[in-house]
């Protein structure tokens, strides 16, 4: 990893960090006619993979917002770090300002930093995130790359409760690009999907809900050919522990 | 409403205790010998007024001695229907069911008595009369006349069984004298 | 029984000579224990729940309260009519108590019964910033007991408040651990079969509403007193006693379904106000509700006081008992009730409804009824219970059975009973004991639709929040009657400070006096004031995550006696400190 990617990632979390304790107090002084502004800390994901490859990743994703029920900010990090190879496979900073559409839809634009190992790309960012009826809470986004590449994502998570505290979480993860970017491994048309199957149990508050599960991940059409030629697999089954934490 | 008038309105309330099976009232002359019986105002040794309030009496507390007959003249100042029922706990029990009874139907309805409810045939030729000798039932704002020979010396009390007013503190203690 | 009189009133005597009209009052940081955990919190004199206030009416309240906290604090006198800036809401009535400061309240006592006072600034309130109040009457009572207790409830929950709140904002069913489950479902179906049971899974999914959303925040413990469950507070008493219980809701956001297993309670006060007295097995407390009941204990046994959480998430217990240590069995909670599609009625938009598509949903779950769809629109005020006098005698004794209680959507998954199928107090049951004011014809209507978003937990009135409203205008003089429609699927306890809440109930002038009105969802309600308090005040669902969340309100009453009341914007900050 080189430097500057290193001082993205700190400088991403240090701006959240450094904004903690000013939201803490403003919160602490919120009063009861109009409570106004919250914040919130999570990690939908915070675990670790061991793929039937003997692939092993260690996977973030955390979620840190602050802001009203009209207007909110939103950092949100991805990163995979692979243990083989010592590098951030994947590293992903959303910048994002969501605000609702509908009772249940919220819009949301910014922009998105990716600086893995390999070249960096920034993206214009805009989402749609929501509960779908059954249940269904729904994440897709558009991307517009400096390169001018499109591409869309798309998630959908469904909670199953075996009991109030046992958790079922199924995921499905999606992306399509509308152009090929070769240099980062991505090409025309549906590119990979993840699915996810995870067992949780609450152990504090909803704050400590360790888990584990399996994830299925596929490339698909020129996606695969491009992981293929760079020596990499296409479809990896993996063995995920971890754990879900909210602050 | 002078009191003679009243007296007449009283007496045809006729509550027909049988229609509810209530068997532990004690209606009727002399079938609770302990709690003494109705008697002529002329034999009455001495008058006592007792002040019907929302929901209380004034006053409390009543002695008398075994044998005495008192005639009891009973105002209700207060803004609801109001009872002056002598009697022991238990019977005050058993009647409070036949005057949530009452209420249920329509009969006592705040500050109203309705008299055509009350002579209603239920359906088995009984009705929801109120003429218990024992007992004087008034609107606000009447009066009504009660004789009654004191004989056992029993728990008696006088109490109003209109549904919560007993439970509220609505009765008196009839203390008998040595 | 001379001797109980005589005892009964040098125990008078003695509560005379504690009414100090005067009192002292610090606001400080206190650990809370509820027996299940120990928490730091807000208390007054060193303890939460504070001191009990004993006032005379017709006295004057003089109240020092000096705030050791490091932040700004205020307290509100519930129920208590007074000037408006003794009121202690910041921002409102005054600016509020800032840290080390003392602020003297000073107000005339001009009626009689159980209240209770809270702060109004932030989350301190159900941080432990709470007391009774009691006010005896100048005259006598209009009912008699031998001795009185405070049962003040509380639902004392681990998290501070700004905590919970904060969670609720992330994940409104962060505290909800009733949820339907897989487990649930596979019981269900055996009792109604797979497909019923998938249908109605579906159809509440499709609409992305729970079934299970009754009470918003649980994992607390239920309180008497300050006392949990196992502390076990215990009030006692002589063989043959009437006792005077003054049940006090003190809680954030839970509903009690109270009763005492062995003894029938005669409700004589609601919010401090009398109401004719009626003998109920159990009752239903609202959020910031008062009531007085009476039970005449005529055994030398124990009795145990169970307040079980309308969402029956958690409960109160306390004892009668004749000698400290003696107790009762413990009740288990029965079970939880959920929604069903009565209760979804006011939420759902009337325009889009298709009753076709109800039909074929869970219609044959028997939960619902055709009749109570069309409530959107139903009308309590205009139930005629003379009609029921006139004749159908059946039709009214049936009444009983059915247990139906207009303040319920019929059909509703709310409509509580009585444990042993015996008399549960409705809203219908409450008659003033003596009209506090003529009766009139109201100046105008004000229609109040309690708004909200469970899914963002966002609660408003009219679909605004407080930040963005007008103030409510009222004219002084003026008798004004507000409509309730409860569009949302949870229970609102309104408030109206400063002047009474007549809540219709079709009596007429015998029409109930309380400080607190709940609204049960898909219903609506009515109630009316006299304006007869000038100033600014507030009005408020006293669940205190609904009201920071939006469902407040500022009220101006212009004119009066006292001309100097500027009115102005809706003062949104409130103390913001």
């Amino acid at each position: 990893m080189s430097a500057d990617k290193y001082l993205v990632a700190t400088l991403s979390a240090a701006l959240g960090l450094s904004l903690l304790p000013a939201q803490v107090a403003a919160d602490m002084a919120v009063n009861a006619h109009s409570a106004t502004a919250f914040w919130g800390v999570s990690a939908e994901k915070f675990e670790y993979r061991y793929s039937d490859s003997d692939e092993e990743l260690a996977v973030i994703e955390s979620d840190a917002w602050y802001g009203s029920d009209e207007l909110k900010f939103r950092w949100q990090f991805t990163g995979e770090w692979e243990e083989a190879h010592n590098a951030w496979e994947t590293l992903e900073n959303q910048f994002l300002a969501q605000a609702p559409i509908d009772d249940f839809w919220d819009a949301k634009a910014g922009i998105r930093i990716d600086t893995p190992e390999g070249p960096d790309r920034v993206y214009g960012v805009i989402g749609l995130t929501g509960l779908a009826p059954y249940w269904f809470e729904i994440d897709t986004n558009l991307y517009v790359s400096d390169e001018g590449d499109a591409s869309v994502d798309f998630e959908a998570e469904y909670e199953l409760l075996i009991t109030n505290y046992w958790i079922v979480s199924a995921t499905f993860e999606t992306l399509l690009a509308f152009s090929e970017d070769r240099e980062i491994g991505v090409g025309k048309g549906v590119n990979s999907t993840e699915v996810g199957l995870r067992l949780s149990y609450d152990l504090i508050d909803r704050s400590f809900s360790p888990y584990v599960g399996v994830v299925h991940e596929r490339k698909y059409g020129d996606t695969a050919d491009l992981a293929r030629a760079s020596g990499g697999g296409t479809e990896d089954w993996f063995a995920v522990v971890g754990a879900r934490l909210a602050f | 409403m002078t009191i003679t008038r009243f007296i007449a309105a009283a007496a045809a309330l006729s509550f027909s205790a049988t229609a509810f099976g209530a068997g532990t009232h004690g209606h009727g002359h002399g079938q609770n010998a302990a709690i003494g019986e109705p008697a002529a105002a002329s034999d009455a040794t001495r008058t006592v007024t007792v002040a019907m309030y929302d929901n209380y009496y004034e006053p409390e507390t009543i002695d008398v001695q075994q044998g005495e007959v008192v005639r009891f003249v009973v105002e209700n100042h207060g803004q609801l229907v109001h009872e002056f029922n002598l009697g022991t706990p238990d019977m005050h029990e058993a009647h409070q069911e036949e005057m949530s009874m009452m209420v249920e139907h329509g009969v006592i309805d705040g500050g109203r008595i309705n008299h055509e409810m009350m002579e209603m045939d239920m359906g088995d030729g009984h009705s929801m009369k109120h003429d218990d000798p024992n007992s004087v039932l008034l609107e606000p704002g009447q009066s009504g006349e009660l004789v009654w020979r004191f004989s056992g010396d029993t728990t008696l009390e006088f109490a109003c069984n209109v549904p919560g007013h007993y439970q509220a503190g609505m009765y008196g203690d009839v203390r008998f004298q040595q | 029984m001379t001797k109980r009189l005589i005892a009964g009133a040098f125990a008078m005597l003695l509560s005379i000579m504690a009414w100090a009209g005067e009192y002292d009052l610090t606001v400080d940081r206190v650990t809370i224990d509820t027996g299940d955990f120990k928490k730091q919190g807000i208390g007054y004199n060193g303890s939460s729940p504070g001191p009990v206030l004993r006032f005379k009416e017709g006295e004057e309240a003089v109240i020092n309260v000096t705030n050791n906290l490091d932040e700004t604090t205020s307290v509100h006198w519930h129920g208590l009519i007074l000037p408006f800036d003794q009121d202690g809401v910041p921002g409102v009535s005054f600016p509020g108590i800032p840290p080390g400061e003392t602020f003297t309240y000073r107000f005339p006592v001009v009626q009689a019964g159980t209240y209770w006072y809270h702060s109004h600034s932030g989350f301190q309130e159900p941080d432990g910033a709470y007391g009774a109040i009691v006010i005896e009457p100048e005259g006598r009572e209009p009912f008699r007991y031998d001795r009185d207790y405070v049962v003040q409830l509380a639902d004392k929950h681990p998290h501070s408040g700004d905590r919970v709140m904060r969670n609720l904002k992330s994940s409104p069913d962060y505290y909800n651990r009733q949820q339907q489950t897989v487990v649930d479902f596979f019981a269900e179906s055996r009792d109604n079969g797979f497909m019923a049971t998938l249908r109605d899974r579906m159809m509440w999914g499709q609409m992305r509403m729970m079934k299970a959303d009754v009470e918003d925040v649980q994992g607390f413990t239920g309180l008497i007193n300050g006392k949990g469950p196992e502390q076990n507070w215990t009030g006692l008493f002589k063989p043959g006693e009437r006792v005077r219980l003054r049940f006090i809701n003190s809680s954030a956001m839970t509903y009690f379904d109270v009763r005492i297993p062995g003894l029938k309670m005669t409700v004589v006060q609601a919010d401090g106000n009398n109401v004719r007295p009626v003998s109920v097995d159990e009752f239903r407390i609202g959020v910031a509700e008062t009531y007085d009941v009476i039970v005449h204990i005529r055994d030398e046994e124990a009795y145990t006081i169970f307040a079980e959480s309308m969402g029956r998430s958690g409960f109160a217990r306390g004892t009668l008992a004749p000698r400290e240590g003696m107790v009762a069995e413990v009740p288990e909670l029965r079970d939880a009730p959920m929604l069903t599609m009565a209760d979804m009625a006011g939420h759902m938009d009337h325009g889009s409804m298709d009753h076709g598509s109800m039909d074929h949903g869970s219609m044959d779950h028997g939960s619902m009824d055709h009749g109570s769809m069309d409530h959107g629109s139903m009308d309590h005020g205009s139930m005629d219970h003379g009609s029921m006098k006139q004749g159908d005698m059946d039709h009214s004794a049936h009444m009983g059975d059915t247990q139906q209680d207009p303040f319920y959507a019929s059909g509703s998954g709310l409509l509580p009973k009585a444990s042993n199928g015996g008399k549960f107090l409705s809203y219908a049951d409450l008659k003033a004991q003596s009209p506090l004011y003529e009766e009139r014809e109201p100046t105008r209507e004000i229609e109040m639709r309690l708004t909200g978003n469970m899914e963002r937990y966002e609660w408003s009135i009219n679909g605004i929040k407080y930040e963005d409203s007008d103030p409510i205008v009222l004219q002084y003089g003026e008798r004004v009657r507000f409509k309730f429609v409860n569009e949302t699927m949870m229970t609102h306890p309104m408030h109206l400070h400063g002047m009474w809440s007549i809540l219709d109930v079709d009596a007429g002038q015998w029409n109930p006096i309380k400080h607190v009105i709940s609204v049960a969802p898909a219903t609506t309600v009515y109630m009316e004031t006299e304006v007869d308090a000038p100033g600014e005040w507030v009005f408020h669902c006293h669940l205190s995550y609904h009201a920071a969340a939006g469902m407040f309100r500022k009220v101006v009453v212009e004119g009066g006696p006292e001309e100097e009341v500027v009115t102005g914007q809706a003062d949104t900050q409130g103390d913001d400190a």
